[in-house]
């Protein structure tokens, strides 16, 4: 790593120059800065360069008991701000060991898809703009605009939720969000059909997207990647299945995988395909949604985990979010490490980009998905 | 055949006055153009557009240009000054000598010139010196990389350009605009020339340097391309000259591929604008639909499908004709 | 080469289909300053002290939790016993919105449930100080006759205590104890009109 983390680049080759791409960049999806070591249009070498977005997350949970650091939760990654505040329930409850009245788990998962398919449309509208094409920009926001209101509904918030408790919910739902969230499935199945129309089929889509930015899963061994970005490579890994959390053993859903290598391609098909079976899930959830409290009876009062360490995985939309949680039995957490995707993810771009064209950067930055507040915490 | 000197009484008065309504044109239209692209973007994306200033909007692009017009001429320090400044000029001149060769109706054209096709094509390719001056100048990498993209792209798609208008000259055995528009009465060239058609509107549509072809300025890897340093009205000049560049290019397809003024019922000249403002809907909607291609696949897309399938036209065009 | 030119023209075209056919539909854009979108009704923005019913105004008891489990530190409470009354009553209550992160775990703990949100949402302003929220403005004036209510009231609940008490202690003296209370809820109405 030393020699790429030099600050003054090396700059006597003439035939070559230094790109600082970000941290002001319409493509870097906020404050990433890669500095790309370029001869004409091709990369040499590239460098991301974080810290940008730094709010010290992890510093501000040593400082504050478990509950007040729960409205963080959702910030941490702020396009699937339920899932990880979510996540940081099920992590609290997994390490005081206390049990979620199952009408609040099914309620999480609706919730948790929800929020993941919200996250999954946002990312194609972005990586298409990234790519040139404004339309799909705006349909896919138009969508995600409706998966809010309907969170609104139950929340009171749409982006930040925290929604979660330790031991269930804050709110409970009411037939009008059943019957809104059923609809909307009805709506984005057909929805579904017309992105494929206007960007899966489009030659200059596949053309731009097609082998282009290829992480294999030798890649993704070496760097531990994971979410979309694994599966695309192929490997059929999701902690949804692998290690179910929640109750999400109870439903059925499939773990789509790409066929091409794992290209730029097929994280657009694998993503396109986890929207699909979040529907699935979506579907069953509301057909299976038990009555019944939605806070546990017994939630203690001081949240106090026995002292060591406990660590809890979900798969968020962007992949392998874990929660390591160092406790000395006090309120207070010793160590609250996030490990958080995007920022595993991101690291492998020194390897992936050099080779390819300026322009694919923007595609295969987008295509992994980052959220750069996530990278940065 | 009367031109419009003889109607304004005289030489230079006619000039005078003809440079002048050009002018005003350029910029009404370029206005109308802007708002009219705002619309139907706001349309396909299912918004609104501009509502607040003037019926539908309509003058909100009249207080942008105010707005821009009013704003602070910064140059930066690092600049090249001479091409930095000379280069918004250079882009939109030849433009002003170009609507001068386009005919509106049956005689109403500023002057009609026997060569006025090549004239049109050596003028239109003349903008990209001003757009290469102003990404070398600016002395600014992302606005280097957009004019180099600029100047590969522009002289690729020339090819496909010129091959496409080749065979409508042999069939006309003119260059002059006015007659090659004469020629199409019975029936406008696109129903014997729809290959030839269509590769000029993609060749021209890259030519303007708009989606699915704007790499020059391709905002998500390039910030702005080569008008990444400019501000305030010279930046304008840049946006003023690709709106007046499209009604060009458009304006040579409808009169070698559409008939120019001729249809039915209404005035030549009306039918000439819908066909031109026709087609410009097309690019619009080209471009609110598609992504924006790679640099090296839009070149291997001139070069590998435009250019021979234009030649084969060509190849086809002669043969039948000597037939 | 060509069949795939073709289907890529093909593909080119449907996806212009689907724009185009967009471009007929209604635009879902909501013209913001002249249509205004009803909030849902778990919309949070602001905390506010919600009137209850049977209090005639908010029942802040200056307990501090809400204070302590603010995440934010953006909550600053202080309180009085009033003479002759058991219980608090707030004296201020102040929300910085500029730092609150509206994560709602002061609803959560407020024993008496008199934290609410408020419905607005569009709130601005030109410096970080226009957000210092003093929520007991709207209850300021007619404090003084709730407290005289709330007297009263803890007075006679005190009272039917008492008399619960000396019911069970000796029921022979209930009787009178009842008379007395009687005689004193109707003196608390006389204060209060």
């Amino acid at each position: 790593m030393a020699e790429t983390m030099e600050l003054v680049p090396d700059a006597t080759d003439p035939k070559t120059y230094y790109l600082n791409m970000g941290p002001q960049h319409p493509s870097t999806h906020g404050v990433l800065r890669i500095r790309l070591h370029l001869e004409g249009e091709r990369i040499l070498g590239a460098d991301p360069i974080i810290g940008y977005g730094h709010r010290a997350h992890e510093k501000m949970a040593e400082n504050r008991d478990y509950l007040q650091f729960l409205p963080n939760s959702s910030r941490v990654d702020y396009l699937s701000g339920m899932i990880y505040n979510l996540a940081y329930c099920q992590a609290i409850e997994h390490a005081i060991e206390l049990d979620v009245p199952e009408r609040a788990e099914v309620i999480r998962i609706i919730c948790g898809e929800l929020n993941r398919i919200s996250s999954h449309l946002l990312w194609l509208g972005t990586f298409v703009l990234d790519l040139g094409g404004f339309t799909p920009f705006l349909y896919g926001f138009d969508d995600r605009e409706k998966i809010l209101d309907i969170l609104d509904s139950i929340t009171g918030s749409r982006l930040t939720y925290c929604y979660g408790r330790f031991g269930g919910v804050t709110m409970d739902v009411d037939d009008e969000f059943l019957r809104r969230t059923s609809d909307f499935c009805d709506y984005f199945k057909r929805r579904l059909g017309e992105f494929d129309e206007l960007v899966t089929d489009n030659v200059i889509y596949q053309q731009r997207t097609k082998d282009v930015g290829v992480i294999s899963s030798d890649l993704i061994q070496d760097y531990a990647l994971s979410g979309p970005v694994l599966r695309a490579a192929g490997v059929a890994h999701d902690v949804r299945k692998t290690e179910p959390y929640g109750g999400y053993d109870r439903f059925d859903f499939d773990v789509p995988v790409g066929q091409r290598g794992g290209d730029c391609f097929d994280r657009h098909t694998v993503r396109m395909e986890e929207m699909r079976q979040s529907l699935r899930i979506i579907d069953q959830a509301l057909a299976c949604l038990p009555d019944g409290p939605i806070m546990a009876a017994k939630v203690p009062k001081r949240i106090r985990p026995p002292a060591g360490d406990h660590y809890f995985a979900v798969e968020s939309a962007r992949g392998h979010f874990g929660m390591f949680i160092t406790s000395d039995g006090t309120d207070i957490p010793v160590r609250h490490k996030l490990r958080t995707p995007s920022f595993v993810n991101v690291s492998t771009m020194p390897v992936v980009l050099p080779g390819t064209m300026l322009a694919d950067t923007v595609a295969i930055l987008g295509s992994i998905d980052i959220v750069v507040p996530e990278i940065d915490r | 055949m009367t031109d419009f000197p003889q109607i304004f009484g005289g030489h230079w008065p006619g000039v005078l006055a003809a440079t002048v309504a050009i002018m005003g044109f350029i910029t009404v239209n370029a206005l109308m153009l802007i708002w009219l692209e705002r619309k139907v973007s706001a349309r396909i994306q299912r918004r609104y557009g501009p509502t607040e200033v003037g019926p539908f909007g309509l003058l909100q692009t009249l207080m942008d240009v105010v707005k821009l017009i009013g704003k602070e001429l910064v140059t930066p320090d690092h600049v090249h000054r001479p091409l930095y400044l000379i280069a918004p000029v250079l882009v939109f001149a030849p433009l002003l000598a170009l609507l001068s060769l386009i005919p509106i109706d049956e005689g109403w054209i500023f002057h009609d010139y026997d060569i006025a096709l090549v004239l049109l094509l050596a003028f239109s390719s003349l903008n990209i010196i001003g757009i290469f001056a102003a990404g070398w100048g600016s002395n600014n990498k992302y606005a280097l990389l957009g004019a180099v993209r600029a100047v590969a792209q522009n002289i690729s798609y020339e090819i496909p350009l010129l091959l496409a208008v080749i065979p409508i000259v042999i069939m006309t055995r003119s260059l002059s605009l006015h007659e090659i528009a004469s020629a199409q009465a019975a029936y406008p060239f696109i129903l014997v020339q729809p290959l030839a058609a269509i590769i000029y509107f993609i060749a021209g549509t890259a030519e303007t340097n708009r989606a699915p072809f704007d790499i020059p300025e391709a905002e998500s890897e390039l910030v702005a391309g080569f008008h990444t340093e400019y501000s305030g009205m010279r930046f304008g000049v840049f946006f003023l000259a690709e709106f007046t560049h499209m009604v060009i290019i458009c304006s040579v397809a409808t009169i070698l591929f559409l008939g120019g003024w001729h249809g039915p019922l209404l005035p030549g000249w009306l039918w000439f604008f819908l066909k031109v403002y026709g087609l410009i809907l097309v690019m619009m909607w080209f471009r609110w639909t598609f992504p924006r291609l790679r640099f090296d696949q839009l070149m291997s897309f001139a070069w590998m499908i435009l250019v021979p399938l234009a030649l084969v036209n060509l190849l086809v065009t002669t043969v039948v004709l000597k037939l | 080469m060509l069949k795939q030119t073709l289907t890529g023209a093909r593909s080119l075209l449907t996806g212009m289909k689907v724009t185009f056919k967009n471009a007929f539909k209604k635009p879902v854009t909501s013209q913001y300053p002249r249509e205004r979108i009803e909030m849902s009704q778990a919309y949070r923005n602001v905390i506010v002290l919600v009137e209850k019913e049977d209090v005639g105004s908010h029942d802040c008891i200056d307990c501090g939790m809400c204070e302590r489990v603010c995440p934010s530190f953006c909550i600053k409470v202080e309180g009085e016993r009033p003479e002759g009354m058991k219980r608090k009553r707030a004296t201020r209550f102040e929300v910085d919105f500029a730092l609150c992160s509206e994560c709602g775990l002061c609803l959560d703990v407020c024993p008496t449930d008199t934290l609410g949100y408020s419905r607005e949402f569009d709130q601005a302003g030109y410096g970080r100080n226009d957000f210092l929220y003093d929520l007991l403005i709207p209850y300021r004036d007619r404090e003084e006759t709730v407290r005289d209510t709330l007297r009263a009231a803890e007075a006679e609940a005190a009272a039917a205590k008492k008399a619960a008490v000396a019911k069970k202690a000796a029921a022979k003296k209930a009787a009178e104890e009842k008379d007395a209370a009687g005689d004193e809820a109707p003196g608390g109405d006389g204060d209060d009109s």
